[in-house]
């Protein structure tokens, strides 16, 4: 019996459906595996929408939150350290840094979990 | 490998002015005429004040001016003291408090100016600063510090927005580092020149030479960027590369380079000078972009969308360069720096993928309205660098008032303006992708249904 795309995903559905995640995830995924060809959809399938990432948006948005109340809890003393100048310039460069990373990887999450994507 | 090299090179040209600035003792970025320190002690009668020095702990008296009153001043709290040379040895122009108490209008309003500052960055490669350090210092902050806290959010800023752009496929690294590289002389000339003008003419000399090469650059780049855009959208026509442009790529003058996400080789020749005057104009009115976007566009024929994103590479090498030099003065409130990344790291991101929904005139037509209404705040602050030249009478403090307001508010525009022309070509944009992509998918099931 010929199979149409159509069918499948209509399969596909049914078993998601019924709570069937994995079998019609599995439904999906074989076939884009069999077009040999993972990289490119295969055409007709159903898109697999991507899993958001809400666990590490939600992390590093901890990370950063912290790290912003410990530095303000402690204004005074870091604010007084920071300037001292000469080799002391490591420390707000170094921070600047640090927050970048930290806090960059959370806005990075943040606007995939917000569906803001680039254009492929 | 490559990245590796990348790396090595990042990490010399850091350390390098970090090493023999530490150890000498000083960048030499900040201003010189400028103590850093603890007021300790009043001494009304004599109208003076006991000053400790910061790092040295040096114990000096200062005296202050005729116009402070001795029970205004602040004790046990970090200032920057700027002495008058002109009255006299150790006697106080001003006195300004470094930290300023963080309130929650404050916050906010940082939080947000970053946020559009970041999307403005991220989509024209430049931007943000030109507006930050005013917004700054209306909120209290010295001037010194709100360029070394601004500078300071800067680079891990472009750092972020240059990666996203890479991951894009629009960032050329071998033309931003070739780019940075000469900037970074440029700078040094800029300043060179900065202090003949300050030497020759004044403080005032120097604000009207800042003023001048702001609105002249501005206007002619902007009207320019501004005419190329409009005759763009008007034909819709996708962007060509300028006959300039052209011209100096026929040109094979050794050493020849190749830039492969600009999809350019030309000369060495022609890639320095436009270094040169990007990091010129950087050290003379702080917003290089201004002049290394479009000079990467006609100039070397990069499209905007590859220029734009090379310049977040320049200015990170360039704000790292910079943070170093006032870091090592001293000078960054790192709260500051903070609060404005807090909002820049998003904004810049939003921006970044913004640049892939939109056609290339559309950067073109922000940079250029952007440049154009920055030029008009910088315009309004002339006739009072006039007048205190005694080259126009003496202005009413209405006038200055006015003009002031002007100035500030003529920022403000310039940052929502673009910050509304980004979101709505960014939403058509994304709609139109969302569109194609449905009507993709329906065009599938049917023809395989």
């Amino acid at each position: 019996m010929n199979v149409s795309n159509f069918d499948k995903n209509m399969s596909a559905v049914a078993f998601a459906e019924a709570g069937e995640f994995e079998t019609a995830r599995g439904m999906l995924h074989n076939e884009t595996a069999q077009r040999g060809n993972a990289s490119q959809p295969a055409r007709g399938a159903a898109p697999l929408r991507k899993k958001k990432p809400y666990l590490p948006a939600i992390g590093f948005g901890l990370v950063s939150i912290s790290l912003y109340v410990i530095l303000f809890s402690n204004e005074q003393l870091v604010t007084n350290t920071f300037t001292m100048g000469g080799w002391y310039t490591v420390l707000p460069v170094g921070g600047a840094f640090l927050f970048s990373f930290i806090h960059g990887a959370f806005a990075s999450n943040l606007l995939n979990v917000l569906g803001l994507e680039a254009k492929k | 490998m490559y990245r590796k090299l990348l790396f090595m090179l990042l990490l010399t040209l850091i350390s390098l002015p970090l090493a023999s600035a530490a150890l000498a003792g000083g960048g030499d970025g900040p201003p010189k005429d400028m103590l850093k320190g603890i007021i300790t002690q009043v001494q009304p009668e004599a109208h003076s004040i006991t000053f400790e020095k910061d790092g040295t702990k040096e114990i000096v008296t200062l005296i202050l001016p005729a116009a402070m009153k001795a029970e205004d001043v602040r004790l046990n709290k970090k200032v920057l003291v700027s002495l008058d040379k002109h009255a006299g040895e150790g006697v106080i122009k001003d006195i300004s408090i470094m930290f300023m108490d963080m309130t929650l209008t404050r916050i906010i309003t940082l939080l947000v100016v970053g946020l559009i500052g970041g999307l403005l960055s991220g989509f024209i490669g430049s931007g943000g600063a030109f507006v930050l350090t005013p917004a700054m210092m209306s909120l209290g902050v010295p001037g010194a510090v709100a360029v070394a806290s601004n500078m300071c959010h800067k680079f891990p800023k472009a750092m972020v927005g240059a990666y996203k752009r890479y991951k894009y496929g629009q960032a050329d690294i071998k033309l931003g580092l070739v780019m940075a590289a000469t900037a970074i002389i440029g700078v040094q000339i800029g300043i060179k020149m900065q202090k003949y003008i300050l030497n020759h003419f004044g403080n005032a000399g120097s604000n009207l030479y800042v003023s001048f090469v702001f609105m002249v650059v501005l206007v002619l780049v902007g009207g320019y960027v501004l005419y190329d855009a409009y005759k763009l959208a008007k034909g819709k026509g996708e962007a060509t590369v300028s006959k300039l442009a052209l011209r100096l790529q026929a040109i094979n003058l050794p050493p020849m380079m190749h830039f492969k996400v600009a999809k350019v080789t030309i000369s060495a020749w022609v890639t320095i000078p436009v270094g040169l005057l990007t990091g010129m104009l950087a050290a003379t009115i702080a917003v290089g972009g201004f002049i290394g976007v479009p000079g990467m566009i006609y100039v070397v024929g990069a499209s905007a969308v590859v220029a734009s994103a090379t310049e977040l590479i320049i200015a990170f090498v360039m704000g790292a360069w910079g943070s170093i030099q006032w870091g090592l003065s001293g000078l960054i409130d790192i709260r500051l720096t903070l609060l404005i990344l807090a909002g820049s790291l998003i904004g810049v991101q939003l921006g970044a993928l913004g640049t892939t929904y939109v056609k290339d005139y559309m950067i073109k037509i922000v940079m250029a309205s952007t440049m154009l209404i920055v030029a008009v705040s910088r315009g309004a602050k002339v006739p009072g660098y006039l007048a205190d030249l005694d080259l126009i009478p003496v202005l009413q403090s209405q006038t200055t008032a006015a003009l002031e307001q002007i100035s500030f508010w003529a920022l403000v525009t310039a940052l929502g303006s673009a910050a509304l022309i980004i979101t709505i070509a960014m939403t058509k944009g994304m709609l139109q992708a969302k569109h194609e992509r449905e009507a993709q998918q329906l065009a599938h099931v049917v023809t395989n249904g």
